[in-house]
């Protein structure tokens, strides 16, 4: 890995969606990605097997991560509003792998989580985050349900469901309504946690 | 929302974007906040089969850190035909993907969860399991869910999948791979025959005194149905 100047941000990642080279979205979808991944998977010899789930060979996991490497660096990301692609090297990739968080305090207080990596055969278990995960719940029903995620011990943290309506009125994407919602949404989840006793939950 | 709770934004299938989700992550970056960068790839989708979208599964997490400096991803790699993250390939993928990204770096990952089967039935506990049991053996930190049956009806799930995510997660945490490897063939194999005739279950309403909040009779038989199935695989957790 040779030296970068800094690590990539979010603007930079802007500034090559508008100057990247130009593409037809259909190209991406039906050649450049299916081809290069089988390309890859050739390269790599990559050959999975349904009936092990989790794989037990080395040689197959370094296969797939640089695979993966390769993916990223030879196709980039399509950006589907200004149709170009946006282009990495392999060092930009490597060194943001490199930056990236190691890690991070999930809730606060008595219900903080200090999340940090764990390996495949640590006896730490991982963070419990119980929710609907974006399905949707009614508005009579949006507290109740998120109350009893955040009663149960063993979950740490919540992840909460969508409020179908709000005031009775579709929070469709991109009204006023919409704006209702989630802040609806995000003050029913923190009631939820406080009436379970459990002020701070991570969300 | 404060800073240390998860401030999500998607990326699109397959490694594309859009500036609406460049405009969120600048909104982040700028605010100093903990990130989820969010994308499902989809098996049997633009990436073809088992092998390719796992390939893809790869390369995306990746972009999660570079594009958006993430602070963790959420994966859920979802079966085209039956809409769902717990199907024996798509859990290949999300293993295999978790595995290969664990043994490289020390990128911080995560999976959510999509049944067939809904709530109150002992088909969604098993399929609920047997993702926890692959995403905690292939090294994920983060579990999310469940939204049951396939998350798209109204009330249509509730806590007691996420005890059965949370349990079977504590049960094999530190388990030897191949072992678990052997338990998860069995465990899938009970519950895809049934994909056709997968139940819908009952909605929170039906399933908790939505008074005291306390779980139904008839949901706790079912669990504890789930749970002998899981003992009579092998786990002990449910014998403390």
């Amino acid at each position: 890995m040779n030296a970068v100047a800094r690590n990539l941000t979010v603007y930079d990642v802007y500034d090559r969606a508008k100057n990247g080279p130009k593409m037809d979205e259909k190209k991406w979808d039906y050649e450049v990605v299916p081809q290069t991944a089988k390309a890859l998977k050739k390269k790599y010899n990559i050959k999975m097997d349904k009936k092990t789930i989790i794989p037990e060979d080395k040689e197959l996991i370094d296969g797939l991560f640089n695979a993966g490497l390769d993916m990223l660096v030879e196709c980039g990301v399509y950006c589907i509003d200004t149709g170009r692609v946006i282009k990495y090297t392999r060092d930009e990739v490597l060194h943001a792998i490199e930056a990236a968080p190691d890690h991070f305090t999930f809730g606060n207080g008595a219900e903080a989580h200090h999340i940090t990596p764990r390996a495949y055969n640590s006896k730490k278990a991982p963070i419990i985050q119980g929710g609907p995960t974006g399905s949707p719940c009614s508005e009579e029903m949006f507290l109740p349900i998120h109350q009893a995620y955040a009663q149960e011990p063993i979950v740490d943290t919540i992840v909460d469901g969508v409020l179908q309506t709000v005031c009775g009125h579709d929070p469709q994407p991109g009204t006023p309504w919409e704006l209702m919602a989630v802040r609806s949404e995000a003050l029913q989840v923190r009631e939820a946690m406080m009436r379970a006793g459990r002020t701070g939950m991570g969300l | 929302m404060r800073p240390d709770d998860s401030h999500e934004v998607s990326q699109l299938n397959e490694l594309k974007i859009d500036v609406s989700a460049l405009c969120v992550g600048a909104h982040y970056a700028l605010a100093g906040v903990n990130v989820m960068v969010e994308q499902m790839p989809i098996y049997g989708g633009y990436a073809g089969g088992l092998e390719e979208t796992t390939i893809v599964d790869v390369a995306t997490t990746l972009n999660s850190f570079v594009m958006m400096q993430g602070t963790w991803h959420l994966d859920g790699p979802v079966h085209v035909r039956w809409g769902i993250t717990t199907s024996r390939e798509v859990l290949a993928v999300a293993a295999h993907a978790c595995r290969a990204i664990e043994e490289h770096t020390h990128l911080m990952l995560g999976n959510q969860y999509y049944t067939l089967a809904g709530p109150c039935t002992v088909m969604c506990l098993l399929e609920t399991a047997a993702q926890a049991i692959t995403d905690t053996c292939s090294g994920r930190e983060i579990l999310s869910g469940v939204a049951s049956c396939k998350g798209v009806t109204t009330d249509l799930f509730t806590a007691m999948e996420a005890r059965m995510m949370g349990e079977a997660a504590h049960a094999v945490a530190g388990m030897d791979t191949h072992e678990v490897n052997l338990l998860l063939d069995k465990l899938i194999g009970l519950y895809e025959k049934d994909y056709k005739t997968a139940p819908t279950g009952k909605k929170f309403q039906e399933c908790y005194d939505v008074k005291t909040l306390t779980p139904s009779d008839e949901y706790v038989k079912v669990y504890d149905e789930a749970v002998k199935v899981l003992t009579d695989l092998g786990l002990t957790y449910w014998d403390k």
